[in-house]
């Protein structure tokens, strides 16, 4: 029976893959209707298409394609895509070959979260073992998350708007996935290269470096260290092996020394491409830069462009630092309190930043989403689960049409389109905020098993 | 609405330390039944006080001042328009088999006042289904192919630069003409038209350019009107689509002889433009009328219920009531004027306000009982029109570029001596000249006024922040019954989380699958319904087949379902309520009740209790009423006597909206009906 149901669910996943990879092609085939391209919750001014064939123009007419504040990305992802923004093949709609890259990139990024959730279910399965939970846990229950958070990531209309938008983030989310995933699979090399090339696309990736090393430091995901040892007392005899191993510097020193070349590598490469214009200082001002000073205010699915509309220009400095240290201040006792499972720490440090982004879009959604569906198992009592689904489901609904009612039909105001944007940051707050302590009572109720007794609820 | 959204969902056993909020939620949640009752009962109560609630008008934008100058508009503009008038009458100017004799006459006035001509071919185009239109900016990329030299109308356009201003914006005139069968009142519209014309070319004031546009209306007032805009707001830069109508002989010859005609002046035979529409006026009069003294009919709603900004219909009732004597009327259900149950309605209202006026003076709130039943009627047509989302007139073609646009339909009390048809020529064109004078004193565009409201009468009007109560009211404990629902059926059984919405994408597939253009309405609706029937027993036996199997999880299904509806009914109706009010609130008064009534037939059938007994008799009769098609029977024989009711109105009805790319269309098929078929399925759901 165990077996049938398996075999139904792996057939099943690659049908669901070839599906989401169909319906991704057809509506490809089909832009002309949806002109996602254009939509403000799919392209920022930083993963914008039309910004990016502008930027390659501009080079090739030996511009600086930083010039007239067009293009805000990086120089590399110009000479890689680049030529795929004016390349067309006869009959063939105007930018297949640029959508199937990202079609390309969803379906690695899917593959990759595929096996790292793997890989966390059986390190989680592994330490239950060793807590000797297996009996009173039904594990025979446990879902494949892997599975599951690869066909979320995939299937997710977030997703699929980000790809067929021809936004760059399903680039920007393959580098932070990567990254996760080399660590994951103690992939050094890897891990560093996707962490650089992710920070180096849109910075924010930067604060993953402390999950990363966690993950590196002290392996994937496990219920606290303390409750092994609790659990070894109660049995009286210490058993090194069952123990999870403690924390080792050898691979972060690897893991640093990796991370340095690779990022002397990325800045060379570009330097040398950006050496007529101005070379590397231009390049962080005018991609750095932008993203912290918040430049551009054209409405977007956050809620800093409007803020910093209003706000007055002697104050704006101020409030730039408090809305940046607001992501930086978070940092410390989230890694703190949440130092045994890395990539859940990694899932919320991604969910705060696709928050309190200077211009986020639906593709950072995705990630985080996607990334969510490693712990299903974990977080299967997670409060408001409906609310939140309705929740998602009428702001991403109501949002276009709030944007319609302003600047199409003139019968709204900013203020509508902003309602929605300030409903979907509270609705991100909640699922953090929910997923965290579901997440937490998870662990006491393990602790509840071994101990066999409630305690306070001091920790 | 999301904050208690927010407070009714939590789905959480009660703890020692809850916070305040999600006591609170609990605590609606659990009362959810109470609940929806008051909240229901409220929210139609609501809805029947709003003419009570409605506001008196205010012209809210200073710089309009209406009626602040004396009108300037002469007997000798009056008698420039009259002869206009005869000439377009004359039997000699009808001899021309495409009318172009008319345009020509019309030219020669409009040149001979000193104005820019010019003509505007278009090709009346079909109508295409854009589902996303709203989503959308305006378009101009309908290109056609097939052109006929025989079918193409003719726009005379004529425009007056302003000698005060800047030539950046404009005011827009529009009197629709059909050149080939004319009423005599097409032509007095022409004429009230012409002599406002002649006077804006004297005056020195004028601060907007004036376009005067006679619209070509043998393809229909709107398709005239939008043809010429769509040229006008998105000009075509392809050199394909240019020359498609100078092909065509005919038109040459016109532009031909106007040229030799008239050399040097100022016609041209390109596409003249003047600034930015401020706002556009479409003027009609009607050939027969039964009424015993001038009145004027205001028509606004232009697609998707939207209505143009409040001041537009501010400054023309104010001007014609108060400077012209006219009497300004606004389209009403008349049957209701007569209804028995309204009237004592409004007078349980009125002798309530007594008892409140005598319980403390200050409180004025009541209006006459007959006052109530005319508001009631207007708020219902004003209600009908918009939830439509068709256009009332060619002043919805304005609307979709943002310009505000009334169609003013002036029916005079019927007589043919020469004073009467001064008489109206001078009030009409004062009326004209006053709207234009105020709207030339714009500063920006119209902006202080509200955009979405809904009139009980020319000169009350009920605003958005008084509408959405008697809504929210309606669908406040939609989120609370699906919370409690959900949560009764996680904690009794876990695993039943099937996917229980299986039919609800199918509804309206089957809708479009049919493009059925040879037969009848009625013959197209019953395949229609045949087939919608085949294919959603067909869907349920494929996909919810494995769900049957467990016989646990069958008990609490229905409440799953039930649940997964209430949610999706409540999302729909919160998003057409932005989209367009009145649908979402007629499409909610028909929903909410089935919608929270439902539940299996056979457990009612099974408790046999007297409570049950009356769910089941009010499942079954909401059952049939929320059904579209059934709905739309009992509203048109409720109106029209059951007499001539048929069943292919419906098709009819649902074609108009297609054609109209109405949201309501969207609507019914994407959430009304897969509702209804949710519902049913609960009703009947084996448990």
């Amino acid at each position: 029976m165990e077996k049938v149901k398996k075999k139904i669910g792996s057939f099943s996943f690659w049908n669901w893959v070839i599906a989401s990879i169909i319906f991704r092609l057809i509506l490809i085939y089909f832009p002309k209707n949806l002109n996602l391209s254009s939509r403000p919750e799919v392209s920022t001014p930083l993963t914008s298409f039309r910004r990016l064939a502008e930027g390659y123009w501009l080079k090739q007419s030996s511009m600086s394609s930083y010039a007239g504040s067009m293009y805000h990305g990086s120089p590399l992802l110009l000479s890689l895509l680049g030529p795929l923004t004016v390349k067309r093949i006869e009959g063939q709609p105007n930018h297949l070959l640029y959508s199937l890259v990202s079609v390309i990139a969803d379906v690695v990024s899917a593959m990759l979260i595929r096996a790292t959730g793997q890989n966390l279910r059986l390190a989680y399965l592994r330490s239950l073992e060793s807590l000797d939970l297996v009996k009173q846990i039904d594990v025979s229950e446990f879902l494949c998350s892997g599975d599951i958070a690869a066909l979320i990531y995939l299937c997710n209309p977030f997703t699929i708007v980000a790809c067929v938008g021809l936004s760059t983030s399903p680039i920007e989310n393959m580098a932070v996935i990567l990254c996760l995933y080399g660590a994951c699979s103690r992939l050094i090399p890897l891990a560093a290269f996707g962490w650089v090339i992710a920070t180096h696309l849109s910075l924010y990736p930067a604060i993953l470096i402390i999950p990363v090393i966690f993950l590196l430091g002290c392996g994937p995901d496990s219920p606290p260290r303390k409750l092994f040892l609790q659990r070894h007392q109660q049995k009286e005899v210490l058993n090194q092996s069952k123990l999870p191993p403690g924390f080792s510097w050898r691979p972060i020193i690897h893991f640093a020394f990796w991370a340095f070349l690779w990022s002397v590598y990325v800045l060379v490469l570009c330097g040398i491409s950006l050496k007529q214009f101005g070379g590397l200082w231009e390049m962080f001002k005018s991609t750095y830069g932008f993203i912290l000073t918040v430049e551009d205010l054209s409405p977007n699915i956050g809620v800093l462009w409007y803020f910093f509309a209003e706000v007055f220009e002697f104050f704006r400095n101020f409030f730039l630092i408090v809305f940046h240290v607001n992501i930086l201040f978070m940092i410390l006792p989230l890694a703190i309190r949440l130092r045994h499972r890395p990539c859940y720490l990694a899932f919320v440090y991604v969910a705060i930043c696709s928050m309190l982004k200077s211009y986020p879009s639906v593709g950072d959604s995705a990630l985080y989403l996607g990334l969510l569906g490693w712990f299903v198992n974990e977080l299967a009592d997670m409060q408001f689960s409906l609310f939140l689904f309705c929740g998602y489901v009428g702001v991403s609904l109501l949002s276009p049409v709030m944007h319609n009612l302003w600047i199409w039909r003139g019968t709204g105001n900013a203020n509508f389109y902003f309602t929605t944007a300030m409903v979907y940051a509270c609705l991100q707050i909640v699922l953090v905020v929910e997923g965290v302590s579901a997440m937490l009572n998870h662990d006491r109720k393990l602790r509840i098993l071994i101990t066999g007794k409630p305690q306070d609820a001091k920790s | 609405m999301a904050e208690t959204k927010e407070k009714s969902l939590s789905d959480e056993k009660p703890k020692p330390r809850v916070r305040p909020i999600v006591r609170l939620g609990i605590f609606l949640i659990s009362h959810s039944f109470h609940v929806s009752v008051v909240c229901c009962t409220a929210g139609v109560l609501a809805l029947f006080l709003l003419p009570v609630l409605a506001k008196n008008t205010y012209i809210s934008e200073n710089a309009l001042m209406p009626g602040s100058a004396s009108p300037m508009l002469s007997n000798q503009h009056v008698s420039d328009g009259n002869r206009l008038v005869k000439d377009l009458t004359n039997p000699n100017s009808k001899s021309s088999e495409t009318g172009i004799e008319s345009h020509k006459i019309i030219a020669q006035y409009m040149l001979d006042l000193g104005a820019e001509v010019s003509f505007h071919k278009f090709h009346p185009q079909m109508n295409q289904f854009h589902p996303l239109h709203f989503f959308s900016s305006p378009d101009s990329g309908k290109i056609q192919e097939n052109y006929s030299c025989s079918s193409y109308g003719i726009n005379t356009v004529g425009i007056i630069r302003a000698p005060r201003g800047d030539g950046k914006e404009a005011i827009v005139l529009v009197t629709p003409y059909n050149a080939l069968k004319s009423g005599f009142g097409e032509a007095l519209s022409l004429g009230i038209a012409y002599s406002v014309f002649s006077l804006l070319t004297q005056v020195t004031w004028l601060a907007k350019d004036i376009i005067w546009l006679v619209a070509d209306s043998q393809y229909g007032e709107y398709a005239a009107v939008a043809a010429w805009l769509r040229e006008y707001q998105t000009p075509k830069f392809s050199s394909l689509s240019a020359p498609n109508a100078e092909m065509c002989p005919d038109v040459n010859n016109l532009f031909e002889l106007k040229g030799h005609s008239i050399s040097g002046s100022k016609f041209s035979n390109s596409f003249r433009r003047a600034g930015t529409m401020a706002a556009a006026l479409v003027l009609k009069v009607r050939d027969q009328n039964e009424q015993f003294e001038d009145t004027i009919s205001i028509y606004a709603e232009a697609s998707n219920g939207q209505m143009p900004n409040l001041d537009l219909i501010n400054v023309v009732n104010y001007l014609a009531v108060h400077r012209q004597g006219l009497r300004v009327n606004v389209e009403k259900l008349w049957s209701l004027l007569n209804s028995s149950w309204l009237k004592s309605l409004g007078e349980i209202f009125e002798s309530l306000a007594k008892v409140a006026k005598s319980l403390y003076p200050k409180w004025k709130f009541g209006i006459p009982a007959t006052e109530y039943v005319e508001g009631t009627a207007t708020l219902a047509s004003s209600l009908y029109y918009q939830a439509l989302g068709v256009p009332t007139g060619p002043h919805g073609a304005f609307r979709d570029y943002q310009v505000d646009a009334i169609t003013l339909e002036i029916s005079p009390k019927f007589s043919l001596d020469k004073v009467w048809r001064n008489d109206i020529l001078l009030r009409g064109g004062r009326l004209i000249e006053g709207v234009i004078r105020s709207v030339n004193n714009l500063l920006e565009k119209f902006h202080q006024s509200f955009f979405l409201y809904l009139l009980t009468s020319p000169s009350k009007f009920v605003s958005v922040g008084v509408y959405m109560i008697a809504f929210a009211l309606l669908i406040a404990p939609l989120p609370m019954v699906a919370a409690s629902l959900y949560v009764d059926a996680n904690s009794s059984s876990k695993r039943s989380k099937g996917d229980s919405s299986t039919p609800s994408a199918i509804t309206d597939t089957d809708e479009h699958s049919i493009a059925i253009r040879s037969w009848s309405p009625t013959t197209s609706f019953m395949i229609w319904v045949l087939l919608s029937i085949l294919s959603l027993l067909t869907l349920n036996s494929v996909l919810a087949s494995p769900l049957a199997c467990a016989k646990a999880t069958q008990e609490k299904e229905w409440a799953l379902v039930k649940s997964v509806t209430i949610s999706s009914v409540f999302i729909g109706l919160g998003l057409m309520s932005v989209i367009n009010f009145a649908t979402a609130e007629i499409g909610a008064l028909l929903m909410v009740p089935m919608c929270l009534l439902a539940q299996p037939l056979k457990l009612d059938v099974r408790a046999g209790t007297l409570r049950s007994f009356c769910r089941m008799i009010c499942n079954l009769v909401l059952g049939h009423i929320a059904f579209p098609p059934a709905a739309f029977f009992l509203l048109k024989g409720m109106l029209d006597g059951f007499g001539n009711a048929n069943v292919g109105d419906f098709w009819m009805w649902v074609e108009s909206l297609w054609a109209w790319n109405s949201a309501t269309y969207l609507f019914i098929g994407m959430v009304q009906l897969p509702c209804w078929v949710l519902c049913i399925s609960i009703l009947f759901h084996t448990c």
